[in-house]
């Protein structure tokens, strides 16, 4: 096999693909697949693949920035070049120069280490509100489908609704009562964020669950945890993966929008969305001042999407439309972001 | 179910939140601003604000769903009529911007779609995921710098006239523009794979006719349910554009109410918000099984 070829998920299980092309009788069966027709060389390893791939360099170049911005920010107390709470106020907004590459801010202190810094927390941030999410959602999808019956129905119904809450307002909502914090912020964007992983978790473990292998399962009496933990969610990784970096820039961005609203990240830390409201007086004569922190958001954001997508794109089993909690195309599962 | 667990939380903010529970709530009660120990006695008794818990819970949801929602700390006008004013012009905002977004989507979209894998595709898609990628706060700036600014074409912000929703509806549309992009892509792929398109076009129906009639119609379904569902977060959740051009929306009614710790307006904000939340997902359930009979089917054999 090509090394290029990626790796079947399903890599444990090898019956797992037979099952899969060997089912023309699903929904959604190999043969009734968009590339199975668009492409010539529709194979039997088709639906392992995915459907389409994502031109190849989007990944790369999403997994690069990436790197070299997580690169950059481990490094940040040994390579930033100033410590970025230190005022030098004879130096207030100045230009960028050799000493100040990036200019200084309206208190002198050195942009370019304030950005490495304040990348940190705002990375950091939205990292562990994404991993506080995904492990929510997953167990719980997990159980909604694994257990079903009203433990399920009520799940979902809760999923529904607290989809539809925009994460902003939660989190004023949260703020309003228990003031602004590192707790109340990770919170916040936990409570809105961790419905898509459940909808995707119970979708692919319900259909997972069809598949042959698990039936092999009970049949030998494992126990459902087991069948649970062993087989559905090595299954369910990449797909649940690829949401996780797709949802990641959409952290970023909330955290940053609550900074910027001066309610997110407090003095004296500081990260992208504080450096940008305090930018804002300045904008009009040193632009850059704004430019830069946002610039740092947006290239972020953009490198994890670029990857989730990639990922996205070569997932494996379609899933079908009844798999699903009434969720229409596969693709929108993962694209259902909240309101800004 | 879930509007009452809002209602409980949003009831119990004054008791949660720093200070004297009986003397925020009585200053949300009355227009009177200044109160003496006295005072707060005298109405707490009054008000039956010594009565346990659920009791005063009970007497709040029935103002509230009477329209009463007390008097804002900071501007002493009723919550009522702040929220009221609010909403019509979010509902304006999300309205236009989403338009905007959807206009801009359909033919990308579609597009990147009948271009599968080519060069116009990723061109297409790389910019719908730039678009997604861009924080409002920061586009929104420099958008004012660039347009209000340096060419003076449109307000940089405030809310009184056509003019001053151009930049901000816009600057709004760019993320959702970017989520519908991609899923229509996605939506009409799996569309122009489907059996139906095949038999059409084996009628001899030419691709434009198969795209219009068959294409695009059934890709619509799932960006209709996105665009629902980005309304009802825009209706609060365009705090950050609301705050950056001075709209004097939901977003923001409740940004300043939270900053300035003004306790009823915050509650009838967030009532408003997540009800209507709630509401639009509902309606759009229920418009879903309408527009999509295969949805009807699957629910009946579930």
């Amino acid at each position: 096999m090509p090394r290029r070829r990626p790796r079947p998920v399903t890599a444990e299980h090898p019956r797992a693909q037979a099952a899969e092309v060997a089912t023309p009788a699903a929904p959604a069966a190999p043969a009734d697949s968009p590339t199975a027709r668009a492409s010539p060389r529709a194979g039997l390893f088709d639906s392992v693949r995915g459907g389409f791939r994502s031109p190849p360099w989007t990944l790369a170049v999403g997994a690069g920035a990436l790197a070299a911005v997580v690169v950059i920010l481990l490094l940040t107390p040994w390579i930033a070049p100033h410590d970025p709470a230190f005022q030098e106020l004879s130096q207030r907004l100045a230009g960028p120069s050799g000493d100040h590459w990036a200019g200084t801010d309206h208190l002198g202190r050195d942009v370019l280490s304030r950005l490495m810094y304040g990348g940190r927390f705002s990375v950091t941030i939205a990292a562990a509100t994404l991993v506080l999410c995904a492990v929510i959602g997953i167990v719980l999808g997990a159980l909604a489908a694994g257990r079903g019956g009203i433990l399920d129905e009520l799940l979902m119904r809760g999923v529904d609704v607290l989809t539809c809450f925009p994460d902003v307002v939660v989190a004023l909502f949260l703020i309003a009562i228990f003031g602004t914090g590192y707790g109340t912020l990770v919170a916040a964007l936990t409570i809105t964020g961790w419905t898509p992983f459940a909808r995707l978790m119970r979708g692919l473990a319900l259909e997972i669950k069809s598949k042959e292998y698990i039936e092999a399962a009970e049949v030998l009496g494992c126990p459902r945890w087991f069948i649970v933990f062993r087989h559905i969610v090595p299954n369910a990784l990449r797909p649940v993966l690829a949401m996780s970096f797709l949802r990641f820039g959409h952290k970023l961005i909330t955290v940053g929008a609550l900074s910027y609203l001066g309610l997110g990240v407090q003095p004296p830390d500081s990260d992208w969305g504080a450096m940008l409201l305090d930018a804002q007086p300045y904008m009009e004569r040193l632009p850059w001042l704004g430019v830069l922190p946002g610039l740092a958001i947006f290239v972020t954001a953009l490198s994890v999407t670029l990857i989730g997508q990639g990922l996205e794109n070569r997932k494996l089993p379609r899933r079908r439309p009844d798999a699903g909690h009434a969720e229409p195309a596969s693709a929108e599962a993962p694209l259902k972001g909240a309101g800004p | 179910m879930t509007l009452v667990i809002v209602s409980v939380l949003a009831f119990l903010i004054p008791y949660l939140g720093e200070g004297d529970a009986a003397r925020t709530i009585l200053r949300a009660r009355t227009s009177n601003p200044a109160l003496g120990d006295e005072a707060v006695k005298a109405l707490s008794a009054e008000l039956g604000l010594d009565r346990p818990m659920y009791a005063q819970y009970l007497d709040w949801l029935g103002n509230v769903l009477t329209g009463d929602l007390g008097y804002s700390f900071t501007s002493r006008l009723p919550v009522i009529d702040l929220v009221g004013s609010a909403l019509w012009v979010s509902v304006t905002l999300a309205v236009i911007a989403l338009t905007v977004a959807f206009l801009a989507a359909m033919p990308l979209g579609t597009l990147a779609a009948t271009n599968r894998g080519g060069k116009v595709d990723s061109a297409i898609t790389f910019v719908a995921q730039s678009a997604v990628s861009a924080p409002e706060y920061w586009v929104g700036p420099v958008a004012v710098l660039l347009f209000a600014r340096q060419l003076g074409w449109l307000p940089s912000g405030g809310w009184s006239g056509p003019a001053y929703v151009v930049l901000p509806a816009l600057v709004l549309a760019l993320r959702p523009m970017g989520y519908f992009t991609q899923v229509m892509r996605a939506a009409m792929i799996d569309v122009l794979g489907a059996r139906y398109v095949i038999a059409a076009r084996a009628r001899g129906l030419s691709f434009a006719r198969t795209l219009l009639r068959h294409g695009v119609r059934n890709s619509m379904l799932p960006v209709m349910t996105l665009f629902s569902f980005w309304f009802a977060g825009l209706l609060g959740g365009a705090v950050v554009i609301e705050v950056i051009f001075s709209i004097p929306g939901m977003g923001r009614l409740l940004y300043t109410a939270v900053v300035n710790n003004d306790v009823p307006v915050i509650q009838g904000a967030i009532i408003c918000i997540l009800a209507l939340a709630v509401a639009i997902n509902t309606a759009t359930d229920l418009l879903y099984g309408v527009l999509n009979p295969a949805m009807r089917v699957s629910h009946a054999s579930a």
